[in-house]
């Protein structure tokens, strides 16, 4: 039996041992509890309900189904680049004739129109089997859809990038989901929280995005939601090239460094 | 430019840092060592003719991977300059990838497991330009080449190590290249299916295809059945390049003994080592149940052979059989390097 006990011990001590090389990965796993926390405390919150009412004249219902069909495309958004560009199959592809920009593009494409299949089946259950009202204006909802994808792509290469160099615990991907649950006002809008956290909230794109889609969702016009749309345009036109030259330069770093197909 | 050369390098040279850590060291933020750097390729100057099949042999770590790597692109060299079909590998990358097929000793990574084979080389033949009109055809072409068109539309996940390794091949081949670069493609076979893709690349690609084929192996004997001409690689640098025939014949200053014994231990094989004229000892077990077993003694002259039987009797080891030899292409490996290759 101390036998047997004894393998149990070193099978931990294997994993831990193992799990303590991933630095990255563990402190972003113990600080995503955490975020974790703070966000399901004000989701369960009176004010939140009354302030959802208040600044979007939504049922708290709505709302919610809204920020949770987009928030799960954004998600997947965050990570499609990573998750398709693995280091052995960009090996394969760069020693091909085929440009990093179709690369990329080609390898997220799929993920792109799943998530977009399954945002349209939250809300068509959302709207025939809770009653959840939507009024889409179309116009309005294809340009916040195309400036927030924009955006979240260039934070998907941002993270793809780190990914190919730290090549465990993505960094970009953690902050990026903390910023959208605590901060995205996806499940409660960040009105409801202290100043100093609210502020938070002005710097993070998906903030504009959940305001812009929603009331895009809700049949308002583009001119209701212009300073925010112009705001997440201005993000886009950051983050979009910025991401690409930091994809760039990690995978530049990475051939140099012979590194490209360590994970 | 040599228009009769199809890879040529001058000085390439590739530095890395060290992948080794000591786990047992722990070091404090401010006290951070500089990392210790490896030169995988030093300083080296290849050329590689048209048509050629060319085996480049070497240990692990000898720099082989990191070289095909440099030839394919994905590696920028430090110093020097390669030159792949005459285009640059640093100012010329997508003229050089369309000159090359490639396959790399874990090249089954990059397929898609849950694809068939055919799908898996569609997709490649996409990323290979390879024309839609014509992708089908080469698709069932280099199935039947590599020997896999029964199980063309198996699920890659299903496929044996052998067939993954030959899909890998088959890869390389779709776009038609005129230069292949295949790093360790027998690796994992079995016997037979390793024979098999030795003679489809000597016969098929490189005699009736006419093309340009730099083969690296750890396995001397396929390196020297196959190979037209041979580099042999040792911590980035090229030691030797020729023929296998050639090749051998840097041994040829001394003499190589076979002898078959029994009951000897590792012990006095160390022994036999450091006798006088012993240049090196290659031992090898025949039958373990009887402890039989075959070395292989290089020694620098037929005069130090009775010192050596001498220790024999000695130390009552029984002689069973007893041969001169002709070098082999790993006798060479052995003066040339000082380390033993894998059979």
């Amino acid at each position: 039996m101390s036998q047997e006990i004894e393998k149990i011990y070193y099978f931990i001590k294997r994993d831990i041992t193992s799990f303590s090389t991933y630095k990255t990965n563990m402190i972003l796993m113990v600080l995503g509890a955490l975020f974790g926390a703070i966000s399901y405390a004000y989701l369960g919150n009176n004010a939140t309900m009354q302030s959802v009412l208040q600044l979007y004249h939504l049922s708290f219902k709505d709302y919610l189904v809204i920020g949770i069909a987009f928030s799960t495309y954004i998600g997947q958004a965050l990570t499609l680049v990573q998750a398709t560009a693995t280091p052995w199959q960009l090996e394969e592809v760069l020693v091909s004739p085929t440009k990093l920009g179709t690369f990329i593009i080609g390898s997220s494409a799929w993920g792109f129109i799943w998530s977009t299949v399954v945002v349209v089946i939250y809300l068509a259950v959302g709207s025939l089997a809770f009653g959840v009202v939507l009024s889409v204006n179309l116009i309005g909802t294809l340009l916040v859809l195309a400036l927030g994808i924009g955006t979240l792509v260039g934070f998907s290469m941002i993270g793809a990038g780190i990914l190919i160099v730290v090549k465990q615990g993505d960094p970009m991907t953690w902050l990026m989901g903390i910023l959208t649950s605590v901060f995205g006002n996806v499940l409660f809008p960040p009105q409801v929280m202290p100043s100093p956290l609210r502020v938070v909230s002005y710097f993070v794109p998906q903030y504009y995005f959940f305001t812009c889609i929603r009331l895009m969702m809700t049949g308002q016009s583009v001119q209701a939601i212009l300073p925010d749309l112009l705001t997440l345009t201005l993000m886009c036109a950051i983050i979009l090239p910025l991401g690409y030259l930091i994809y760039s330069w990690c995978l530049r770093s990475a051939r140099k460094n012979g590194t490209l197909s360590w994970f | 430019m040599n228009s009769s050369v199809a890879i040529e390098t001058h000085n390439l040279t590739k530095t890395f840092k060290s992948r080794e850590r000591n786990l047992e060291v722990r070091r404090s933020v401010f006290n951070r060592r500089e990392p210790e750097m490896v030169t995988a390729v030093d300083h080296l100057n290849l050329e590689i003719r048209r048509g050629e099949l060319f085996g480049l042999l070497g240990p692990n770590g000898a720099g082989k991977t990191t070289l095909v790597k440099i030839l394919c692109t994905l590696f920028p060299p430090d110093e020097g300059e390669a030159l792949v079909n005459g285009f640059d590998v640093v100012s010329q990358q997508m003229d050089v990838r369309r000159s090359i097929g490639s396959l790399f000793s874990v090249g089954e990574r990059g397929a898609f497991w849950r694809l068939s084979g055919y799908k898996n080389l569609e997709f490649f033949s996409a990323i290979y330009n390879v024309p839609r009109s014509k992708r089908h055809e080469r698709i069932m072409e280099v199935l039947d080449l590599v020997g896999l068109k029964d199980k063309a539309f198996v699920r890659y996940q299903k496929y044996s190590g052998g067939m993954k390794r030959k899909l890998g091949l088959a890869r390389a081949l779709l776009p038609d290249t005129p230069i292949l670069l295949l790093d360790e493609p027998t690796v994992g076979l079995d016997v037979i299916s390793s024979r098999t893709s030795r003679e489809f690349i000597k016969n098929d690609l490189s005699k009736k295809a006419g093309k340009t084929v730099l083969y690296t192996t750890h396995y001397v004997e396929e390196a020297s059945q196959i190979c037209d001409r041979i580099g042999i690689l040792n911590m980035g640098r090229l030691v030797a390049c020729d023929t296998p025939q050639a090749i051998r014949g840097i041994v040829k200053k001394g003499e190589v003994v076979e002898i078959r014994v029994k009951s000897i231990m590792d012990v006095q094989i160390e022994a036999i080592k450091t006798i006088e004229g012993v240049i090196d000892v290659v031992s090898e077990t025949e039958d373990f149940v009887v402890g039989q077993r075959r070395l292989r003694l290089h020694l620098g002259s037929i005069g130090s052979l009775p010192i050596v039987l001498d220790f024999f009797f000695k130390e009552k080891i029984l002689l069973i059989d007893l041969k001169r030899e002709e070098p082999t292409l790993e006798d060479a490996f052995m003066e040339l390097t000082g380390t033993g290759l894998e059979k």
